[in-house]
């Protein structure tokens, strides 16, 4: 079986000042189907650069990034953003819901953005909707949903296009404790649900249960464990 | 793409609605000023721009204004017989009084062959006749003074009484209507000892004939019609002005509309962000934002010809407006390609939005 995502040695600078600084040294990743894996680590280390290659959002200097074994390092910004449509679910630190639009709106405008909005895109909302427990708000715009409500709209949306890799980029870091178990338990049942092969990125080592692996991140390498 | 566009507009309605009404003053200012110059410009030359005559024969130093010309032209009358295509244009000022108006009234009187090319024919009413009576047709402006078929003006310094039989349209002349009287009747008061006129007109060009007269006469050129009305005192000068405010307004208008919609788009270069990250593309994001101005424009538009039409109607009668729908067309297609061009603006920001930002900024 093959990863939908893979990274091999993948490398990524930054200019900071006169200076070149490696942020990412030659990094190797696989993401398998049906599994939740955790990237920790302190700010600074890389975690979102290594989250932004993986998905797509930023290119490599050097290495590859394989999403669905198409290695998309060459790819222009187009067909990056349709890898991000079609491959790729982001659940982001904020929600960063549309704010004019519904909660069944957000998740009707990705499907209508890759152009699949179809009576089984209607159905598979509503299953979603259903999944995250608010499809008594299916008509509510977000100023009137409260944080944790936000995420899960965002979680749903991530999962509309049926993406083949789930990314989560600090997805409790506006929350309360109780709500950060809530989101990331939710996150990892649809993930195990769906089998969708996903990563999230966070400091909260007390939601390392939820994950089938844990990687840290440490001056651009990534190590295995804790 | 299309229901994004409305949606935002439908939610943020207040900030939509604030735009829209500057769009509309604006346009409703365009359409006023280019009625009020259509108007003016109306009044001052309609009836040359309706005369079927296309080439006038003026003295040399008149600079093509038809009040400084003159010539005595029974010679004229006598070698070039009239049947080979020319009339004379006499203009005359007068101050008539007629029992509906407190004042006098200012009109251009113009002695006229009611059978040739020069006669513009009654809208309303009789046409003249080729007999010595007084009889008058007018400009229909002169309702507005309280004139009907059947009244009488009255002439006070040759103590002349006439009778108006009809009404002609677009029959003004330096802001003021003009009278036609049959060319008989006029001669027939002896006001003159010779025949006059400001000026000669030929309906067609005619090399042959133009050269006759020239040497018949002796002292003046052929000019075309348009040289004429640009030679109309007031007429290049009021509609210069109108137009430079016109131009202004849109002017304006291209910087006020971009700029908002620059701050609009800056306010949500974020929301655009993570638009891009989920995987919306330029030429999404760009064409929502284009199709919102574009419907802002054109329901503003919409309005503002409403509104002008209203204020057309409420205008009193004497003044100057002309409502014209092509015209209003013509604007509003300009300022829908304006308003776009400033929102173009924005879309530059739009497409340099980087993706990456709304990846976690608070690590």
């Amino acid at each position: 079986m093959i990863a939908p995502l893979v990274l091999e040695n993948v490398t990524k600078a930054f200019k900071d000042g006169e200076q070149y600084i490696n942020i990412l040294q030659d990094i190797s990743f696989t993401a398998e189907k049906g599994k939740f894996t955790a990237v920790i680590g302190p700010s600074g280390s890389g975690k979102s650069t290594f989250l932004s290659i993986a998905g797509a959002l930023l290119t490599p200097d050097h290495g590859e990034v394989f999403v669905n074994s198409q290695s998309i390092a060459s790819y222009k910004d187009k067909q990056l953003a349709n890898v991000r449509l079609t491959s790729i679910g982001y659940i982001f630190q904020a929600a960063n819901l549309v704010p004019y639009l519904k909660v069944n709106e957000q998740l009707k405008l990705v499907a209508q953005m890759k152009g699949n909005w179809d009576r089984e895109a209607k159905q598979w909302l509503g299953q979603l909707l259903e999944s995250v427990g608010l499809k008594a708000r299916a008509e509510y715009y977000p100023h009137q949903l409260s944080g944790g409500e936000k995420q899960r709209v965002a979680i749903a949306r991530a999962f509309m296009n049926n993406p083949e890799i789930i990314l989560a980029d600090e997805p409790t870091a506006n929350l309360d404790q109780a709500r950060s178990d809530e989101i990331v338990a939710l996150i990892a049942r649809e993930v195990k649900e769906k089998e969708k092969a996903a990563v999230m990125v966070t400091h909260d080592e007390s939601l390392l249960k939820y994950c089938d692996s844990v990687y840290r991140m440490e001056q651009g390498k990534l190590i295995k464990g804790k | 793409m299309f229901s994004l566009a409305l949606k935002e507009i439908h939610f943020f309605k207040l900030k939509y609605s604030l735009i829209g009404f500057i769009l509309f003053l604006m346009a409703s200012l365009v359409f006023i000023v280019s009625g009020l110059a259509q108007g003016l410009s109306n009044d001052n030359i309609a009836a040359l721009e309706d005369m079927a005559a296309t080439r006038f024969y003026l003295q040399e130093d008149a600079e093509n204004r038809l009040d400084q010309s003159g010539y005595i032209i029974d010679e004229l009358e006598e070698e070039i017989p009239r049947d080979t295509g020319w009339q004379p244009l006499l203009t005359q000022m007068y101050r008539l009084d007629a029992a509906s108006s407190e004042t006098l009234l200012d009109v251009t009187l113009i002695p006229i062959d009611p059978e040739a090319f020069l006669y513009p024919s009654v809208i309303e009413g009789e046409d003249l006749n080729d007999s010595d009576m007084l009889e008058i047709v007018v400009d229909r402006t002169m309702k507005a003074d309280g004139v009907n078929i059947g009244d009488t003006l009255y002439e006070a310094d040759q103590d002349l009484t006439f009778t108006v039989v009809g009404f002609t349209e677009n029959q003004t002349y330096r802001h003021s209507p003009i009278i036609y009287i049959a060319e008989t009747a006029f001669y027939n008061l002896d006001l003159t000892p010779h025949q006059v006129a400001n000026a000669i007109v030929i309906e067609e060009v005619n090399e042959e004939l133009q050269t006759d007269i020239h040497q018949t006469l002796n002292d003046g050129t052929w000019v075309e019609k348009d040289a004429i009305i640009q030679a109309v005192p007031g007429h290049s000068s009021e509609q210069m002005s109108l137009m430079m405010m016109i131009a202004f307004l849109i002017i304006i208008a291209v910087f006020v509309l971009a700029a908002f919609f620059y701050i609009l788009t800056i306010q949500k270069l974020n929301q655009f962000g993570v638009l891009k990250a989920i995987g919306a593309k330029n030429l999404f994001l760009v064409g929502t934002t284009l199709l919102q101005v574009f419907c802002l424009t054109v329901i503003s538009l919409i309005l503002a010809t409403a509104f002008t039409i209203f204020v057309s109607n409420i205008l009193p009668e004497g003044m100057p407006f002309e409502f014209d729908l092509s015209l209003i067309a013509s604007y509003s297609i300009m300022i829908l390609i304006v308003s776009l061009l400033g929102s173009l603006l924005s879309s530059i920001r739009i497409v340099k939005v980087d993706p990456q930002q709304a990846m976690g900024r608070t690590e």
